[in-house]
C-alpha cells in the first residue's frame, strides 16, 4: 500500500517523537496514534510473511510499565510526596519511596511502549521483501546474502524436520542439550552442500561480475576520516559542554561523510531493479504527516517548547497540554488516513 | 597500508561501541547546563545512530572487498540455518534466555576468519529480526555485538596458532581441543557482554533524561551501582543462561562443526591450471 | 557451436583425470543427450562447456574448448553465462529469491539490464515455459517440475544460444519429469536452441535426441571412452539402455525402435510361440507368515484425510512395491508404520506385536527405514562411523547383531570404509544410508523411493542386494515411482490413490493400468510380460550378453518355484489389458 521507505520514515519519526516529547499526555497520545495506525494498516493485507510479531505492544506495556515504575521508585529517592520509607540497611534501595518517582518511572515505561509499538507496526505492515529492498545499493551483496537467507528459511525448516526423523529412525532420542550435535551438524553440512550448489548456479547465471573489483583504498581512508570525526564530535559533545555545538557539527559531518561514501560506493555497483515501486501521492502525503510531527517536537516553538517536558519532581503537578504539539503528533496518523482513503475509493 | 587502514576502521568502530556502552555513566557527571537539556533527551537516539553508522562503516569496509559467489551463498545459507535455530522450537529443552545464535557465529568466525565472522554475526541478527518481526532500535546494538563476536573469533585461530607455535607443538594435525576450550570461554564472555550491550538501547529510556534523575552528589560510582542493580534485576539471569549455553554449545558442537567447516573452507582455495 | 578439442580435465587433488582427451563437435540446434554410468564424468563435461570447470571447481585443463567462438576456459563462467544457460539437478538448491518472476529477473538485475528490456525478457521466458499463470507464486508452493521449469526459464533469461542441463529430472517424479522434458523438446524444435542434456531417464528423451554421447568412464582409451553419434548407432554399442531398446536389440529389430509406437510395429509381427508356459512371480504360497500387517489404517493431517482404511501385509521374504501418484499417501503410510506419524485409527503389527504407540527409536530396531533423502542420514566423518553411530543410538555398540564390516562388504562398501560419506557417488551414498538403518539387522525393510537419482547399474546393485535380504527371510516394503523396478523386483504390487488402496496384487496388475505399465507391457498388450526377460523367455530367445548375469539368476528362481493357478488368473486379466495406445503414451498431460 505505502512504500517501505515511507514506513521507515514513519517509524523513525515515532522514535524521535517518543523520546523528545516527554510529557505523559503526549506519550499517551502517541500510544493511541500507533495503536490506530497498527489496527488500520495491519488488517489491510493480514500478517505479511513468516512468524512475525512475537510480542504484542499491549503485553509489552504490561511488563514494561510496572517494572519501570517500580525500579525508578525504588532507586530514586527524590520528590516530596513520600509514600513510605525503606529501612536503612539496603544499599541503593533504602530511603524514601515517593509518588513522583513512581510516576516518572511509569512515564518512562510508557515511552518504551510507544517505541515498541511503533516498531511492531513497522514490522507488521512492511512485507519482508520490501524491507530487503531497502538495503542501500552499495550493500548489494549484503542484500543478496539476506535474500538467500530468507529464501532458505523454509527449506531449512523442512531439512531440520527431515533430519530429526532420519535420526529418529536410527534409534536416536532427543533428551537434552547434549543431543544437539546429531541434529545441528547434519543440518549444517547439508546446508553447506546446498550453498555450494547455489553458488555454482549463481556463477552459471553470471553472478559475481559486479563484485570482482577490490575496494579502493580511498574509500577505506574516507571511512577512517568519517569515523574519526564522528567519534571526536561525540567525545566533544559529551565531555566539553562548552563546545557542544562543535561536537554536534562534527558528528553530523562524520555521519554525512560515511553516508556519502555509501552513496558513492553504491554508484559503482552496476545493477538494475526489476520490480520498482512507483512513488505515489499517498506516499508523499504520509511523509508530509511525519514532517509535521517532527516539526512539532524538534523545532523550537514558543508555545510547544515548555510543554514537551514534564517533570513530576519535586512535587507532582498536572502536565500541560499544548494543542499545537498535539496536532503535530497527529501527523503520524497519516498512513492510516491514506489507507482508509484508498479503501474508500475501492 | 591497506591493513593499517582496515585496522583503524575496526578500532574506531569498536571504540564507538565501547563509548555507546559507557556513556550513560558519564553523562550525569557532565550534564550541567540547562540549555542542553533538550539534547540530553535525545542522547539515546544519538547513540543508536552512532552505533548504526559504526556498523555501516565496518560493513562497507568488509563487504566492499570482492566477495565470491561461494562466500555469498555460504553466508546466506549459514545465516538462514542460524536464524532458524534461533526461533524454531526444536523440541530440544533449553534454558530461558539461551540463544543458539552465538555458537555458529563464533565457530564460523574462527574457521573462516574475521570478515566472514563479522558479516555472519551482524546479518544473522538482522535476518532473524526480519523474520520474527524483531526490527527495532535495539537492532544496531545486536548487529554490532554479534558482528564483533564473530570478528574477534577470527582472531582466535591466528592467536592459537601462534601460541601453539610458541610452545613448539604446531603441526598439520595438532589437536583442536585447546582451541575449543578457548572458544568456550570466549562464547561465555560474549554471552554476558551481549546482554550488557543490548541493555543500552533501553536503559537510557527507562532511566529517563539523565538530568532529571541526577541530583547533586550522585557521581559515576552511584550511576554504575544503579546500572548494576538494573542489570541484576532485568537481565543477569538471562545473560547467565546465554553465556553458559554458549559455552556448552561450543563444547558440544565445536569439534564436529569446525571439522565440517574446515572441509568446506578448502573449496574456497584452489588453483586453475590451463596447459596449452 | 560447441567444439571440444582433446579436452582433458583433472579435479584438484586428484591423480586421475575426470575427462581425458575428449573431442566432440556439437552443431547449432542439436539436441544432444549425454549418458553414461555415474562417475563417468557427465557432469564434468557439462561444466566444461560453460567454464564452471575449472573456474568454480579448480583443477587442471588441457586441450581446447570453444562455445560459439568463445573460449570457456579463458573467459570463465560469468561471461559465458550470456551464451550458455545451465540448469542443475536439484531444483531447490538453485534459487536465490522466492518468487517466480523475481527469480527469473535475478540474473538480469545483476547484469544491469535496463528495466524496460528486463520486462520484455522476463515476459518472453515466462511464455516459453508456460509459467505465466505462476508468475507471482512463491517458489515454495510449486511442484518439483514447475520449479525446474522456473530454473530453465531463469537460465534462458539472457537469451543464451545453448542450454545445458545436468540430470534435471533425477529428483522429480515421473509426471514432473515429463513436464520438464516436454518443455525442453519444445524449446529445441520451436526455437532451435542447442540443448545438451545429461539424463538417465532415456525412455522419454531418446526419440527427440539428435545425437547421443556416451561416456563410459574408461578414460584410458584413445577416444577418452567417449562414443558419439546418432542415437541408434550409439545404442547398439552400449548396455545402459531402456527395456524397449534392449528387447529390440535382442530380437534384431531394424531400425532400432526408440518409442513404444515404433516398437509396436515390430511387436505385432512377433508370434508368441510357446508363450503359454506362463511366468509366475508369486513364489511364496499364501501360507508364508505375515511379517507386517497394516489393518484399516487411517491418518488425517490438519483435518484432511491422507490415508483411509489402508490394509496391507508383507510376508517374510517378500518384496511388496507400493505405488501411486504424488500425494497418494505412500510416504505417510511408511511414516505411520515406523511411528514418525501417529495414525488416528487402525493397527500395525510386526510379527504379531503391535507397533502403534511405540517410540520410533524402538520400532526401528526391527524395521529398517530408509527415508527419501539418504543424505539426511549422513553426517559422520567416515562410512564405518555411520554404522557405529546407529549402533550407539540403539545401545548396541558392544553386541552388534551383525558385524558392521560384514554388512559393508555386502553393500560393496568395504573399499570406502574410511571415506567421508558425502564424497561418494549417489548410489554409494544411498548404500551407506541403507547400511546405517540395517546395521541392527531388521526383519523388515521399508524403503522410500530408493532409486531416485540412481543410474541403471546402481539400480541393479540395489535389486541384487534386496534379493539377498529377501532370501534370508527379510520382508521389504518399497515405495517407488519406477515401474520398471517394480516390474522387475516386486512379488506383489499395492497401488494407493488418494489415501486408499485401489489394487493389491501380483505385479501383473501393472499391465492393467496405463499409468503404471512398464514399456514391455505396453509393447505387448494382452500378454502379461513386464520385463525384457519375460518377453524373451516367452519368445524362446536367449537373453543377450550385455544384460547382466543377475537377470538369469532371477529367471532361474522363477522357474524353480511352482505357481499354482496362474493360468486361470492370467486369462481373466487379459480382458482389461486391452487399452488404447494414446492413453499409454501420455496419461498425464502437463498442467493436469
Amino acid at each position: 500500500m505505502l512504500d517501505a521507505r515511507v514506513w521507515l520514515v514513519w517509524v523513525l519519526t515515532t522514535l524521535v517523537a517518543a523520546s523528545s516529547a516527554r510529557n505523559p499526555l503526549y506519550t499517551v497520545l502517541l500510544v493511541l496514534v500507533t495503536t490506530v495506525v497498527g489496527m488500520v494498516c495491519a488488517s489491510d493485507d493480514g500478517p505479511v510473511g513468516g512468524p512475525r510479531a512475537i510480542l504484542s505492544p499491549l503485553r509489552f506495556a504490561t511488563i514494561a510499565l510496572p517494572l519501570s515504575a517500580l525500579f525508578n521508585a525504588l532507586t530514586v529517592h527524590v520528590g516530596d510526596t513520600v509514600l513510605f520509607r525503606l529501612p536503612g540497611w539496603l544499599p541503593l534501595l533504602s530511603g524514601p519511596v515517593t509518588l513522583e518517582a513512581f510516576v516518572f518511572g511509569a512515564q518512562n515505561g510508557l515511552v518504551l511502549t510507544v517505541i515498541f509499538a511503533g516498531f511492531a507496526v513497522f514490522n507488521q505492515v512492511t512485507p519482508l521483501r520490501d524491507l530487503v529492498s531497502l538495503t542501500p545499493r552499495a550493500f548489494h551483496e549484503a542484500g543478496v546474502i539476506i535474500s538467500i537467507a530468507l529464501t532458505f528459511v523454509p527449506q531449512t525448516i523442512r531439512s531440520l524436520n527431515r533430519i530429526r526423523q532420519a535420526q529418529a529412525v536410527r534409534g536416536y532420542r532427543m533428551r537434552g542439550l547434549r543431543d544437539w550435535p546429531p541434529i545441528v551438524v547434519p543440518l549444517l553440512i547439508s546446508g553447506l552442500e546446498r550453498s555450494m550448489g547455489l553458488a555454482e548456479a549463481m556463477v552459471a547465471r553470471g553472478y559475481g561480475a559486479i563484485s570482482d573489483q577490490v575496494q579502493s583504498l580511498r574509500t577505506s581512508a574516507g571511512l577512517v576520516v568519517g569515523l574519526l570525526t564522528l567519534l571526536g564530535g561525540w567525545l566533544t559533545f559529551l565531555f566539553r559542554p562548552a563546545w557542544r555545538e562543535v561536537g554536534v557539527g562534527l558528528m553530523i559531518g562524520g555521519g554525512a561523510l560515511i553516508v556519502a561514501i555509501l552513496w558513492l560506493a553504491g554508484r559503482a555497483v552496476r545493477h538494475t531493479v526489476y520490480r520498482s515501486r512507483r512513488w505515489t501521492v499517498r506516499d508523499t502525503l504520509a511523509i508530509v504527516g511525519c514532517g509535521l510531527t517532527l516539526a512539532a517536537v524538534v523545532l523550537p516553538s514558543p508555545l510547544g517548547r515548555g510543554t514537551l517536558y514534564y517533570s513530576p519532581y519535586p512535587r507532582l503537578t498536572l502536565p500541560v497540554f499544548d494543542p499545537l504539539v498535539g496536532l503535530g503528533l497527529l501527523g503520524l496518523l497519516m498512513p492510516a488516513v491514506m489507507i482508509t482513503d484508498k479503501r474508500g475509493n475501492k | 597500508m591497506r591493513r593499517i587502514v582496515s585496522g583503524m576502521i575496526y578500532g574506531l568502530s569498536g571504540a564507538v561501541g565501547v563509548l555507546a556502552f559507557l556513556y550513560p555513566f558519564f553523562v550525569p557527571a557532565t550534564a550541567e547546563t540547562a540549555r542542553w537539556v533538550a539534547h540530553g533527551q535525545n542522547a539515546p537516539l544519538i547513540t543508536a545512530a552512532l552505533v548504526g553508522l559504526a556498523v555501516l562503516a565496518l560493513t562497507i569496509e568488509l563487504q566492499g572487498q570482492a566477495i565470491s559467489a561461494k562466500m555469498v551463498a555460504m553466508l546466506g545459507v549459514l545465516i538462514s540455518i542460524t536464524s532458524v535455530l534461533r526461533f524454531i522450537e526444536v523440541a530440544i529443552p533449553m534454558p530461558g534466555g539461551f540463544s543458539p545464535v552465538f555458537a555458529p557465529v563464533i565457530l564460523a568466525g574462527y574457521v573462516f576468519g574475521s570478515r566472514f565472522g563479522f558479516l555472519m554475526g551482524a546479518f544473522t541478527l538482522l535476518v532473524s529480526g526480519l523474520i520474527t518481526g524483531g526490527v527495532g532500535p535495539w537492532l544496531p546494538y545486536q548487529m554490532f555485538t554479534a558482528g564483533w563476536a564473530g570478528l574477534t573469533a577470527g582472531w582466535i585461530s591466528g592467536g592459537m596458532e601462534w601460541l601453539v607455535h610458541l610452545m613448539g607443538r604446531s603441526g598439520p594435525h595438532r589437536s583442536l581441543r585447546p582451541d575449543i576450550a578457548v572458544l568456550c570461554v570466549f562464547g561465555f564472555v560474549w554471552g554476558l557482554l551481549y546482554g550488557a550491550i543490548i541493555n543500552v538501547w533501553f536503559w537510557p529510556f527507562a532511566m529517563g533524561p539523565a538530568e532529571q534523575t541526577w541530583s547533586p552528589g550522585i557521581g559515576l560510582g552511584e550511576t554504575l551501582a544503579r546500572y548494576g542493580t538494573f542489570y541484576l534485576v532485568t537481565s543477569l539471569e538471562w545473560d547467565m543462561a546465554r553465556a553458559v549455553g554458549n559455552g556448552a554449545l561450543i563444547l558440544l558442537l565445536g569439534a564436529p562443526v569446525v571439522r565440517a567447516l574446515t572441509r568446506f573452507r578448502r573449496r574456497f582455495h584452489f588453483e586453475v591450471h590451463a596447459d596449452a | 557451436m560447441i567444439h571440444l578439442d582433446h579436452l582433458t580435465y583433472t579435479y584438484p587433488g586428484s591423480s586421475e583425470p575426470a575427462l581425458s582427451n575428449v573431442t566432440l563437435d556439437i552443431a547449432e540446434g542439436e539436441f544432444v543427450l549425454v549418458v553414461g554410468p555415474s562417475g563417468a564424468g557427465k557432469s564434468t563435461l557439462l561444466r566444461c562447456i560453460n567454464g564452471l570447470a575449472p573456474h568454480f571447481t579448480g583443477g587442471t585443463v588441457r586441450g581446447r574448448i570453444s562455445v560459439a567462438g568463445h573460449d570457456s576456459v579463458v573467459e570463465g563462467p560469468q561471461s559465458l553465462s550470456r551464451i550458455v544457460g545451465f540448469v542443475f539437478q536439484d531444483p531447490e538448491a538453485q534459487f536465490v529469491l522466492d518468487r517466480v518472476e523475481d527469480e527469473i529477473a535475478f540474473a538480469l538485475e545483476n547484469g544491469a539490464v535496463p528495466p524496460a528490456e528486463m520486462r520484455v525478457r522476463v515476459e518472453e521466458v515466462l511464455h516459453l515455459l508456460d509459467l505465466a499463470p505462476l508468475r507471482d507464486r512463491p517458489l515454495e508452493t510449486l511442484s518439483g517440475g514447475e520449479k525446474q521449469r522456473v530454473a530453465i526459464a531463469a537460465a534462458l533469461a539472457f537469451r543464451p544460444r545453448v542450454l545445458v542441463l545436468d540430470e534435471p529430472t533425477s529428483q522429480l517424479d515421473p509426471q514432473s519429469a515429463e513436464d520438464v522434458l516436454n518443455a525442453l523438446t519444445r524449446l529445441n524444435t520451436d526455437l532451435g536452441l542447442t540443448i545438451v542434456l545429461a539424463e538417465h531417464r532415456l525412455e522419454r528423451v531418446l526419440p527427440h535426441a539428435d545425437r547421443l554421447v556416451y561416456l563410459s568412464g574408461e578414460i584410458s582409451g584413445e577416444d577418452g571412452g567417449v562414443l558419439s553419434g546418432p542415437p541408434r548407432q550409439v545404442l547398439r554399442q552400449i548396455d545402459l539402455t531402456p527395456p524397449l531398446v534392449t528387447l529390440g536389440k535382442a530380437l534384431g529389430w531394424e531400425p532400432l525402435p526408440l518409442t513404444v509406437k515404433e516398437g509396436r510395429a515390430f511387436a505385432r509381427r512377433v508370434e508368441p510361440g510357446a508363450a503359454e508356459q506362463s511366468l509366475c512371480r508369486s513364489r511364496l504360497g499364501d501360507g508364508a507368515d505375515p511379517l507386517l500387517c497394516v489393518e484399516r489404517l487411517s491418518f488425517a493431517y490438519n483435518g484432511a484425510s491422507t490415508l483411509s482404511d489402508v490394509s496391507l501385509t508383507v510376508r517374510a521374504g517378500e518384496l511388496v512395491a507400493l505405488m501411486g501418484r504424488n500425494g497418494s499417501g505412500k510416504t505417510t503410510l511408511l511414516k505411520c508404520i515406523v511411528g514418525l506419524l501417529r495414525p488416528c485409527q487402525g493397527e500395525v503389527t510386526l510379527a504379531g506385536k503391535p507397533l502403534i504407540g511405540q517410540e520410533t527409536a524402538r520400532i526401528c530396531r526391527q524395521v529398517g527405514y530408509l527415508p527419501q533423502e539418504p543424505d539426511d542420514l549422513l553426517f559422520a566423518d567416515t562410512v564405518a562411523e555411520e554404522l557405529s553411530v546407529t549402533l550407539r543410538y540403539h545401545g548396541l555398540e558392544d553386541q552388534p547383531p551383525l558385524p558392521p564390516t560384514q554388512l559393508l562388504e555386502r553393500l560393496g562398501l568395504e573399499g570406502v570404509m574410511a571415506v567421508y560419506p558425502r564424497d561418494l557417488s549417489v548410489g554409494q551414498r544411498q548404500r551407506v544410508a541403507l547400511g546405517a538403518v540395517t546395521v541392527t539387522h531388521p526383519r523388515l525393510l521399508v524403503l522410500d523411493e530408493p532409486t531416485r537419482g540412481l543410474d541403471y547399474h546402481a539400480k541393479q546393485a540395489l535389486v541384487r542386494l534386496l534379493r539377498e535380504w529377501q532370501a534370508e527371510g527379510a520382508g521389504v516394503l518399497l515405495v517407488t515411482h519406477d515401474v520398471e523396478l517394480a516390474a522387475q523386483a516386486a512379488d506383489r504390487v499395492v497401488i494407493l490413490s488418494q489415501g486408499e488402496v485401489i489394487a493389491k496384487d501380483a505385479p501383473e496388475v501393472l499391465t492393467v493400468s496405463p499409468l503404471f505399465a512398464p514399456q514391455v507391457a505396453r509393447l505387448f498388450p494382452g500378454q502379461e510380460w513386464l520385463v525384457v526377460e519375460d518377453a524373451l523367455s516367452a519368445l524362446g530367445k536367449a537373453i543377450p550378453d550385455d544384460e547382466n548375469i543377475e537377470v538369469r539368476a532371477r529367471l532361474s528362481r522363477h522357474q524353480g518355484i511352482g505357481c499354482p493357478g496362474s493360468a486361470a488368473d492370467s486369462s481373466s486379466r487379459r480382458i482389461i489389458a486391452d487399452r488404447s495406445t494414446s492413453a499409454a503414451q501420455d496419461p498425464n498431460p502437463p498442467g493436469a
